[in-house]
């Protein structure tokens, strides 16, 4: 991974010292809150360390452009979880307070959708949207084919198609957790 | 393949091969379509029990569907399956514009590995507790201060003592406790919704969904919900709060201490409230028809043994109970000759 002369921490040092201020100061303005642009700015260098960048940069432009666009990517993601915990909070306010769960159980609900979100998200849309509605609204084969415009054969391959991907994830996240014991 | 890429991973957890994954997930994905057939179920089983890889891949399997069937029971599971099918929808729709305008940077990195692998660990709080019981499980054991303590299926609390209080912190499922008697030191049981304070000896503490249900059966114990509001339960009464409301004292319900000695007492219940016990015991899915959900229901059953639990009410009562796989169960109306 570090074949390119220099080990990719040195590389990460120089990188901060020059350009962290610059990428909070960016970060802060897009999202206006300082504390998440700090975090977010301390994330794009932590990504740096466990995966630099493929074949280094070779401007000071180039290299802005990179860390701009890995912050933007970082921006996405923040919003996108904010946003599964509205949708969240929203299901809950529609109902009368004397039946909300536990905020233990809500707090679980949560982490449960934030995974199942990063599982079913580089999948076809399609596989993913037949595993949600039969895992999770208990759907049959039939249901969700109906629903999908599909035969059920078809469900059932997208099924198939979902679990192989969700246990190769597992596998992976796993073997990274044994691995690496800085990112747990 | 990132099986080849990580050998050191693949040997410390000796994970089971791609082949044996994708023989996993068809298995999962014939089982649970409703069409699997006992032949379909007998292979199924045979390949388990073929190698001690395929048993650990379809533990896997279950890992991940369990990750699912906890959105099953949330207030409304369409709607919160829809709020996370919008959300990234549109993560993906922002993704596509970032790509378009700017060099591709990290993105492998984005999606399951943004969130920390430690995330998976404390979803799973309650089983980190000091005591636990497995599903279908019920043990009992003794505390330093001869307090015995049984638990009752999925159960975990934590156990605080200190010189000032005896205190348990239930996380999930029911307890019966009989507390040992200390004239220093209150016994208490905290709960989401309250405390509980004995004020005598055998009382059992249960976990629903919003609220706690307090069966007491002998001396009495003491009601704080955690909006302040108090109130005494005396021997053979029961109650539920949650955590602004206390509902009206009841008989106490025999089944409530008869689980301690593995028994489910049903005195004219609905089926639907013995299923939703029964379910408590058994891994995986136990579905029920709602046209025989209202029948009524007497009886005991043994509850270290659901799946005999379900014969006896197939005997019983005008219901056919279908197997489709162990962990996959449904009752419906029988079908009149």
């Amino acid at each position: 991974m570090s074949d390119r002369g220099l080990g990719p921490q040195t590389d990460v040092g120089i990188l901060y010292g020059e350009h962290h201020g610059w990428l909070h100061k960016w970060l802060w303005r897009r999202l206006g809150n300082a504390t998440d642009a700090a975090d977010l700015a301390h994330d794009v260098f932590l990504r740096l360390i466990l995966k630099p960048a493929p074949r280094g940069f070779d401007s000071f432009g180039a290299t802005r452009a990179y860390l701009r666009s890995m912050a933007q990517g970082l921006c996405i993601n923040l919003w996108h979880r904010r946003e599964i915990e509205q949708a969240w909070l929203d299901t809950l306010a529609a109902r009368p307070e004397q039946f909300a769960p536990s905020p233990e159980r809500q707090a679980m609900v949560l982490e449960a959708l934030q995974e199942i979100s990063a599982m079913l998200l580089d999948l076809p849309p399609k596989a993913a949207r037949a595993f949600l509605l039969g895992e999770v609204c208990r759907m049959t084969d039939r249901e969700v084919a109906d629903e999908l415009g599909v035969s059920s054969r078809m469900v059932r391959k997208y099924v198939a198609q979902v679990m192989l991907r969700c246990l190769q994830l597992q596998a992976r996240d796993t073997a990274a957790a044994l691995l690496d014991p800085h990112l747990a | 393949m990132h099986h080849t890429a990580s050998p050191i991973a693949a040997a410390v957890s000796g994970e089971p091969s791609h082949q044996v994954l994708e023989q996993a997930a068809e298995w999962y994905a014939l089982l649970r379509s409703g069409d699997a057939t006992d032949s379909d179920r007998t292979h199924w089983q045979a390949w388990l029990a073929q190698q001690p890889q395929h048993r650990q891949a379809w533990h896997c399997v279950e890992q991940i569907s369990n990750r699912f069937e906890s959105l099953q029971d949330t207030p409304d599971p369409r709607r919160t399956a829809e709020g996370l099918w919008t959300a990234n929808e549109r993560l993906i729709k922002r993704r596509r514009l970032l790509r378009g305008s700017a060099i591709v940077a990290g993105t492998a990195l984005l999606g399951w590995q943004t969130l920390p692998p430690s995330s998976l660990p404390r979803l799973a709080r309650a089983w980190s507790a000091g005591h636990r019981s497995a599903t279908g499980e019920i043990r009992s054991l003794v505390l330093a201060d001869g307090t015995q303590v049984w638990l009752n299926t999925a159960a975990a609390f934590d156990e605080h003592y200190d010189i000032n209080q005896r205190l348990l912190q239930l996380w999930a499922g029911e307890i019966l406790i009989a507390t040992a008697g200390d004239a220093q030191r209150p016994f208490l049981v905290a709960t989401p919704q309250g405390r509980l304070r004995a004020l005598g000896t055998r009382f059992t503490v249960r976990l629903e969904e919003t609220q706690t249900l307090l069966a007491v059966f002998e001396g009495a114990v003491e009601i704080t919900t955690a909006s302040g509001a108090t109130s005494v339960v005396e021997a053979g009464q029961q109650r539920r709060f949650s955590t602004t409301a206390l509902a009206s004292a009841e008989p106490a319900d025999l089944a409530r201490e008869a689980w301690r000695d593995g028994i489910l007492v049903a005195r004219d219940i609905p089926l639907r409230e013995v299923v939703g016990e029964l379910r408590r015991y058994r891994r995986g899915y136990l579905g029920l028809a709602p046209e025989v959900a209202e029948l009524r229901v007497f009886g005991n059953f043994p509850l270290h043994d659901p799946d005999a639990a379900l014969d006896l009410l197939g005997y019983a009562l005008p219901i056919r109970v279908r197997r489709t796989l162990p962990w996959w169960a449904s009752i419906d109306a029988a079908v009149m000759p």
